[in-house]
């Protein structure tokens, strides 16, 4: 006791206070790092890139536990009929051509041919067939996004080359969805169990795609190696590493020290960061996604238009995308995001600007006038209602803004954050909620006909349970319609509806943040997602 | 007392009084966003800043120290209450129960506390009562072992025995006679117990298992600020030090109290 | 003497509770987790259709009642088989399995750290009792208790991976190579980051067991027939303080396994405690208990072979 304890304690706290401000200062230089390698010719042959996944991925698309760390390996794997373009509209992959029969009841694909599996089996249209007959179409099997070839009878083997797809109903995108996650499976070795072969979703499966793999590590990582037996033309890399890292923290750090050499920046706060060091490129991809605020429409309170509408102006969705996107994203008043870029309708962004005076005015239209508390009420009734929060990504910082922006116009809302799990039962299987926010991504096509339909409200992908037979029509029109500017005029139409009437109320279209590599070349400007499919152009110059 | 301990015990009613009067003082609201000022640094109106979505930290401490008292606090009265309930029947009762009891806080000992209170709570979901609950359920045994070493210890003692003589009934006996000799341990488990509850609750809040936003905690706030250890690490600065503060004070206090109280360990 | 059969009686009787623990966390956590709200990761998805919900119910046989359930687990498991995951259609023995020897070279790693640094570190501090150095230790260890698992991990993995770059931030391997040394190098952060959580404890006991045997009178008497203090520390007071020590030690297992799961998730170490997490959130029925049931197996063999060390220690100490 001498020395008196407590001065040491406040070196002791001082000492860490000095020491973590400066790692915050610390700037990763990297004395090797060049430039940009694009000096260099062209591409050169060889390297190993690595990609952190937050979990350990199942490798089968169809497998109902394929979660979002799967795709980006499943994209790499597993070759669809058709891939996301560089303009996201279908491109050939395992199907060289495809036609529509003028009924828009069936259509025809002229299979690649001399395409092998990566055991050296040859790819046959038997392939094809299996995937949607006995597996996507097998409800027993309850395969992942099966609800999406809904349409889709049966697919049926012409010759060697071709296979039919035949529907029940026009379906216009289903280009477009069978290049989303949409990899066709070997029926050669999961004939006798389709989704739940471990060695296969958990080990060594036979793929189609560029790479395959070589090892799985549980917990640890996923190897793939070229696959000598690919139909294109031989791949730069020669290895292509996914890592398991759970905390996007670390991601960052691994990023930083050059341990990965390509990412998603979950956490965009640290951008900044990542932008000042040395040897990394920070790109922002447009996505197909977008946010949303559903109310509930069995909710008496919210079938009134003008309460949905004065919520979207009392909202400041400028100030959510600046403070939680750090910038990333664009207000949303139509499902259809600008990665659509044939669909988009850019006039729709400046619709609702934030107002809350106007909003207040609406609300009053709507008979909700403020109480001498400053609460709105109607009838004698405050208007105060719960929101539920799922516990993932920017949702809880989201909530806490909304709240403060509705309660400026006298909407009192109680946040009630929940576990994930959880949240889903209650909001989405049991539809016991009463508003939540949430996002929704879709492959690349305007058909949003399951989230919007009537008859996916209650216990479809209509979460609010909006049901209007305007835009049920407009739904199956953009469906029908075959030729391109008649599925453009309908969905500038649609676009047109939903920013009117607000089935959800739209928030904003985030975008995502990429982190290269600067020796990282050949990545075509999309999504992570989508570039996979076109990783055999990646190359990695020498530093 | 050690100078320490009195040093950690004036530390804590400064902080306890902060988290009690410090929102009449300092009164902008924790929850109340200003997404134009985020991430600001210290100024006059914030003096230590504000976070993400412009909300102030100074505000969100004091209101967050009041959540974090309060679970450390409340888990430590639930531990110590199932602690005491369990140590005294299997004390005073003897026999099979004993036996039973105390096989069953040994049992309960070996097991890693921290890895049921995170299936728990991940499956039964995140409120501040379950939060207290389950930490509470999970951190008695200690207090049980003591209190039932201290009802041994007393139960022959001769003035216990006379009670028991009298027909004073066991409650009465335990909670007039029993207890008050156990009191200086239970008041260092208890000491020490809140400063477990409070770590616990932090660790959870990493895994977003802790006390939920928009109610603000130590915890949670750590957890929140972690996304921005790159670019504003000084967010992530304040409520590890109140935490890490709160925790040694916790400790010093819980070990001043035993060379205090306890005559067989004083120095 | 009949120390075998006392031995035997005792080891019987100890496996017997040990048993009967497991059964009773194994049951508990079986209905708990089943009877509780959600559900499997595959069914609780935002883009499942209510018939899938039906059909992968069904599939997974979640629509039995529960006890059914639990005696067709128990069945199961008196042969060795804890049943499938939900989340990988894996056996869950082989689950646990892949991710057990990580966790036990984290938390072996973290204990022997301590045991070898917190036992010189309580003696020197027992020798130097009151001093500066004693002070300074002590309010080292203190903080060591008092700082957050999980933001020690993220500081150590700012300064020595992503400043310094001296170690490796995340993981048991690098990518390339897979050898000994770079496993080792892997192991170095979370190591030091869960050895704080039970360093200091180990240091107190030392030094608080060291001060008492230090102050017994045949130390006193050993000291004052001339004996080298080298050999009076080593030959006389180690082992007797030691003994304190080892329960302590036993006592700190739990705790320590409980500490790997935040460890391994700041770490993205491939441990039991990341399983726990990810079987938890993705309501794996079958792993979750599986997973109790090992935790539960470990920590009844741990204390068992604390006791027994006790004894070997301690000659004096009997098993009762």
């Amino acid at each position: 006791m001498k020395l008196g304890l407590h001065t040491l304690v406040f070196r002791a706290t001082s000492l860490m206070v000095v020491a973590a401000l400066a790692i915050g200062c610390t700037s990763a230089t990297q004395p090797g790092a060049s430039i940009a390698p694009s000096a260099q010719a062209g591409p050169i042959v060889g390297g190993t890139v690595t990609i952190p996944i937050g979990a350990d991925p199942t490798l089968n698309p169809w497998s109902p536990n394929a979660f979002v760390e799967s795709l980006f390996i499943n994209r790499v794997l597993f070759d669809g009929l058709t891939k996301p373009g560089k303009d996201l509209a279908p491109a050939p992959d395992l199907a060289e051509s495809w036609t529509t029969a003028s009924d828009g009841l069936s259509w025809t694909f002229k299979l690649r041919s001399g395409v092998k599996w990566s055991d050296g089996t040859p790819f046959t249209p038997d392939d094809v067939a299996f995937t949607f007959n006995d597996i996507i179409k097998k409800a027993d099997l309850g395969a992942q996004n099966a609800a999406s070839y809904a349409a889709v009878k049966a697919v049926t083997v012409v010759d060697a080359t071709t296979v039919r797809f035949d529907l029940s109903r026009k379906f216009a995108a289903l280009a477009s969805f069978l290049a989303y996650n949409a990899g066709i499976l070997p029926k050669h070795v999961l004939a006798a169990d389709p989704l739940k072969t471990t060695s296969f979703n958990k080990g060594i499966p036979v793929s189609t795609g560029p790479f395959k793999v070589e090892k799985y590590t549980s917990g640890q990582s996923v190897a793939l190696v070229r696959n000598e037996n690919y139909f294109g033309p031989k791949t730069y890399l020669d290895k292509i590493v996914f890592t398991v890292v759970a905390d996007p923290n670390t991601q960052i750090a691994q990023a930083l020290s050059g341990e990965l050499q390509i990412m998603i920046l979950d956490n965009k706060a640290a951008v900044e960061r990542v932008k000042s060091a040395a040897g990394l490129v920070v790109v922002s991809r447009p996505l197909v996604q977008y946010y949303w605020l559903s109310l509930n429409q069995t909710d008496s309170r919210f079938t009134d238009v003008r309460v949905r509408q004065a919520f979207v102006t009392a909202i400041d969705r400028e100030a959510i995308i600046k403070s939680v996107e750090l910038g990333y994203g664009s207000i949303a008043n139509s499902p259809i995001t600008p990665a659509l870029k044939a669909y988009y309708d850019p006039s729709l962004a400046s619709k609702y600007p934030y107002d809350p005076a106007k909003a207040t005015s609406l609300l009053k239209e709507a008979g909700w006038t403020p109480g001498s508390d400053g609460v709105l009420q109607r009838d004698g009734k405050p208007f105060r209602f719960t929101m539920d929060v799922g516990q993932r990504g920017v949702l809880e910082p989201v909530n806490a803004l909304i709240q403060q922006d509705l309660k400026k116009v006298g909407v009192i809302v109680d946040l009630n954050t929940m576990e994930w799990n959880a949240y889903i039962q209650k909001d989405v299987v049991r539809r016991d909620y009463t508003a939540t926010v949430n996002w929704w991504t879709y492959p690349s096509d305007p058909d949003v006909f399951p989230y919007y339909h009537s008859s996916a409200a209650g216990k479809g992908f209509n979460i609010p349970g909006y049901q209007d037979p305007k835009l049920d029509d407009l739904l199956v029109q953009g469906q029908s319609a075959s030729d391109l500017d008649a599925r453009k005029a309908v969905y500038k139409q649609l676009q047109q509806y939903t920013s009117e009437v607000l089935p959800y109320l739209f928030l904003w279209y985030p975008q995502e943040i990429d982190v290269l590599s600067s020796t990282l070349q050949g990545v075509p400007e999309l999504g992570l997602r989508d570039a996979m499919h076109y990783v055999g152009e990646w190359w990695l110059a020498k530093k | 007392m050690t100078r320490l301990g009195f040093v950690a015990l004036a530390t804590l009613a400064a902080i306890a009084l902060l988290a009690v009067v410090g929102p009449l003082f300092w009164t902008i609201p924790p929850e109340a966003t200003n997404p134009a000022q985020g991430l600001a640094v210290p100024s006059a109106a914030h003096p230590f800043g504000t976070d993400e979505l412009g909300r102030d930290v100074l505000s969100r401490l004091i209101h967050g120290s009041r959540v974090t008292l309060l679970v450390g606090v409340a888990a430590m009265l639930a531990a110590l209450s199932i602690g005491v309930l369990v140590g005294a029947v299997a004390g005073f009762n003897g026999g099979w129960l004993d036996a039973l009891l105390m096989r069953f806080t040994d049992g309960m000992l070996a097991v890693p506390a921290f890895f049921f209170i995170l299936v728990v709570i991940t499956v039964l979901g995140t409120g501040v009562a379950t939060l207290v609950l389950v930490i509470g359920a999970l951190s008695w045994m200690p207090v049980a072992r003591v209190v039932y070493g201290e009802t041994l210890r007393w139960k022959t003692a001769e003035f216990v025995v006379a009670a028991v003589s009298l027909g004073v009934p066991a409650p009465r006996l335990l909670v007039r006679h029993i207890l008050p000799q156990a009191l200086p341990s239970l008041v260092v488990s208890a000491t020490l117990g809140v400063a477990f509850a409070i770590l616990t609750e932090s660790a959870l809040s990493y895994l977003g298992l802790g006390v939920q936003p928009p109610l603000p905690s130590w915890g949670n706030m750590l957890q929140r600020a972690q996304q921005y250890v790159f670019t504003a690490p000084a967010l992530a600065l304040y409520p590890g030090l109140a935490i890490t503060a709160v925790v040694l004070a916790f400790n010093f206090l819980g070990d001043g109290l035993r060379d205090a109280l306890d005559p067989r360990r004083r120095r | 003497m009949v120390v075998g059969q006392e031995v035997a009686r005792f080891l019987f009787q100890r496996i017997a509770l040990g048993a009967l623990v497991i059964v009773f966390a194994s049951a508990l956590t079986f209905f708990f987790v089943n009877l509780a709200p959600g559900g499997p990761a595959s069914v609780m998805r935002f883009d499942v259709t209510a018939e899938q919900r039906e059909a992968l119910i069904r599939q997974m046989g979640l629509d039995k009642p529960v006890t059914q359930r639990y005696v067709e687990w128990v069945a199961g498991a008196v042969r060795g088989d804890l049943g499938t995951s939900l989340l990988t259609d894996e056996p869950v023995t082989q689950r646990i399995g892949e991710r057990l020897p990580n966790t036990l070279a984290l938390a072996g790693a973290a204990l022997t750290l301590s045991v070898a640094l917190g036992i010189p570190i309580g003696l020197i501090q027992a020798l130097r009792r009151g001093s500066v150095l004693d002070h300074l230790l002590s309010l080292i260890s203190a903080i060591g208790l008092a700082v957050p698992v999980f933001w020690l991990g993220i500081v150590l993995i700012l300064v020595f991976a992503v400043s310094l770059r001296l170690l490796p931030s995340a993981g048991v391997t690098g990518i390339a190579e897979d050898t000994l040394l770079d496993r080792l190098r892997h192991l170095v952060l979370p190591t030091i980051a869960l050895a704080t959580t039970i360093l200091p404890t180990v240091v107190r006991f030392m030094r608080s067991a060291a001060i008492e045997v230090l102050h017994e009178d045949y130390i006193r008497t050993a000291a004052s027939k001339g004996l080298a203090p080298r050999v009076v520390v080593t030959r006389h007071a180690l082992r007797n303080a030691l003994i304190p020590v080892v329960s302590a030690i036993g006592a700190l297992v739990p705790r320590l396994l409980g500490g790997t799961v935040v460890t391994e998730a700041v770490f993205s170490w491939p441990g039991m405690g990341r399983l726990a997490l990810e079987a938890a959130q993705g309501r794996d029925y079958p792993l979750i208990t599986g997973l109790t049931v090992v935790v539960a197996a470990i920590a009844v063999a741990t204390s068992l072979l604390v006791d027994i060390a006790y004894t070997r220690i301690d000659p004096r100490v009997r098993l009762a």
